[in-house]
């Protein structure tokens, strides 16, 4: 297997974003730990950016009936569940030294999980065909269906009030984070963005693959086939 | 036959059906209530905790067992029924809607089941009782409806039993979420709107994606 551009500028950026994660000044009030923000932001950031690339796979496959945005919606579901659970176990790792426990009932990290499950079931559905248009057609539905979930979780901290702190970045006056921590914080969103890009593309080819080798070949299995010429009067085959 | 009609009709069979073989009323609100009778048994018998807890008790058990309601059996019609069904040009988005009307008014009686149990058990105290006529529907429906696009996903699948559960309750959480927030802000006296407006909201995009996605569902029926 090749290594493609978009490979490498995973590549590249992941280990730039390191890099810019371990140099920038640790925080001012949680130290060190703070860094793995820089971890579980960008996979909390690509859980909705997945979900929403599944729901708009999923609306165009119901419009244009075209398997490739089946595959889409597939692989970009599968790619966000691994960043979902990247998220809530870096967030489960921070919350014990800083909360003092690795689970507490707050909003956004239940109906995290709750979405984490939403589309694990998606994925146990897509599982359970092996025709693709059959998968295509069921997987769709679900996928706008499941959906739901992506703005009720997103503003959760703002319904409820719980621990998990509101939006420090994408906040309506200016962002209250210092400039380099900042920087750290927006290079590891792009590099991560990036590697699912990849990611989700390598998925794609994957699944297309599957899904052609699933599919009979026509040139084995051609009606009669399995029938040959009688052999008559001592004649030779 | 008008669309009415189909739903009318298709609504009447399957309500005759649950009628003749009882399941949400002799199987599903006795489990129910077996559930809210074993809880206190688990957490202890601390009645003024049980009573503060009973309504969210009973929004938890209106889900799971909920779900039990939604994937009953006469909703899950056979591969030859449904077969018929389309062959007699039933509209796709009728059926939705049938199962649905049929799903909740039968969730709707378990709720009311469940719900005296939980008052005899629990005795919960809620000021504004009233909300509870709007709070019923609107949670029955959207489980219902839930139910319905998750039963017709894994029609014709040998796990579907198991993988049901997994597609429903999930995505049933908001409804949860609505219900029980509203049950809380009666019973401490605070305004319940907001919650009443999630569960319409929640309603209406299911009921919209319920209607519109009938079709492709049909066609992938194996």
């Amino acid at each position: 297997m090749r290594a493609r551009p978009l490979d490498l500028a995973a590549i590249g950026t992941l280990a730039t974003a390191f890099i810019a994660g371990l140099v920038v000044p640790p925080d001012a009030v949680q130290g060190d730990l703070q860094r793995i923000m820089y971890v579980h932001v960008p996979s909390a950031w690509l859980a909705y950016l997945s979900f929403t690339v599944t729901l708009v796979g999923s609306v165009v496959y119901l419009r244009v009936r075209s398997l490739r945005w089946d595959r889409l919606a597939g692989a970009s579901a599968e790619v966000g569940v691994v960043f979902t659970g990247l998220a809530l176990a870096t967030g489960m790792i921070w919350g014990k030294p800083i909360w003092g426990v690795w689970w507490t009932w707050d909003a956004r990290l239940v109906l995290t999980a709750v979405m984490f499950f939403v589309y694990l079931g998606y994925l146990a559905l897509r599982r359970s065909f092996d025709d693709p248009e059959i998968r295509a057609h069921r997987s769709s539905v679900l996928g706008v269906v499941a959906a739901l979930q992506i703005p009720i979780v997103h503003f959760s901290v703002t319904w409820w009030r719980g621990l998990h702190q509101p939006p420090t970045i994408l906040r309506p006056d200016n962002p209250q984070i210092d400039t380099p921590l900042l920087f750290a914080l927006l290079m590891a969103v792009a590099a991560f963005t990036v590697v699912f890009a990849a990611l989700v593309s390598r998925r794609v080819e994957l699944t297309a693959a599957e899904d052609a080798a699933r599919r009979p070949d026509d040139t084995d299995a051609t009606a009669g086939s399995a029938i040959s010429a009688p052999i008559v009067g001592g004649a030779t085959s | 036959m008008s669309l009415r009609r189909q739903i009318t009709t298709l609504v009447r069979f399957e309500l005759r059906d649950e009628l003749r073989g009882g399941e949400v009323a002799l199987v599903v609100i006795p489990f129910a209530v077996i559930a809210l009778l074993t809880i206190p048994m688990a957490i202890g018998i601390d009645t003024p905790l049980l009573e503060r807890i009973g309504p969210g008790i009973y929004w938890s058990i209106v889900m799971l067992f909920g779900v039990l309601v939604t994937q009953r059996h006469s909703s899950l019609a056979p591969a030859a029924a449904r077969d018929m069904l389309r062959l007699s040009g039933v509209d796709p988005a009728a059926r939705f809607v049938a199962t649905t009307l049929a799903t909740f008014l039968l969730l709707l009686g378990f709720e009311v089941g469940a719900g005296l149990a939980t008052v005899i058990l629990y005795d919960p105290s809620l000021s504004s009782w009233w909300w509870l006529a709007a709070l019923l529907p609107l949670t029955a429906a959207g489980l219902a409806m839930i139910g319905t696009i998750g039963g017709n996903l894994v029609a014709g699948l040998e796990g579907r039993t198991s993988l049901a559960p997994l597609i429903v309750v999930p995505i049933a959480v908001p409804l949860l979420l609505g219900a029980a927030q509203a049950t809380e802000g009666l019973r401490v006296g605070a305004g319940i709107l907001r919650w009443v407006l999630l569960l319409a909201v929640v309603d209406t995009v299911l009921a919209l994606a319920g209607v519109l996605t009938a079709r492709p569902l049909e066609e992938s029926a194996t």
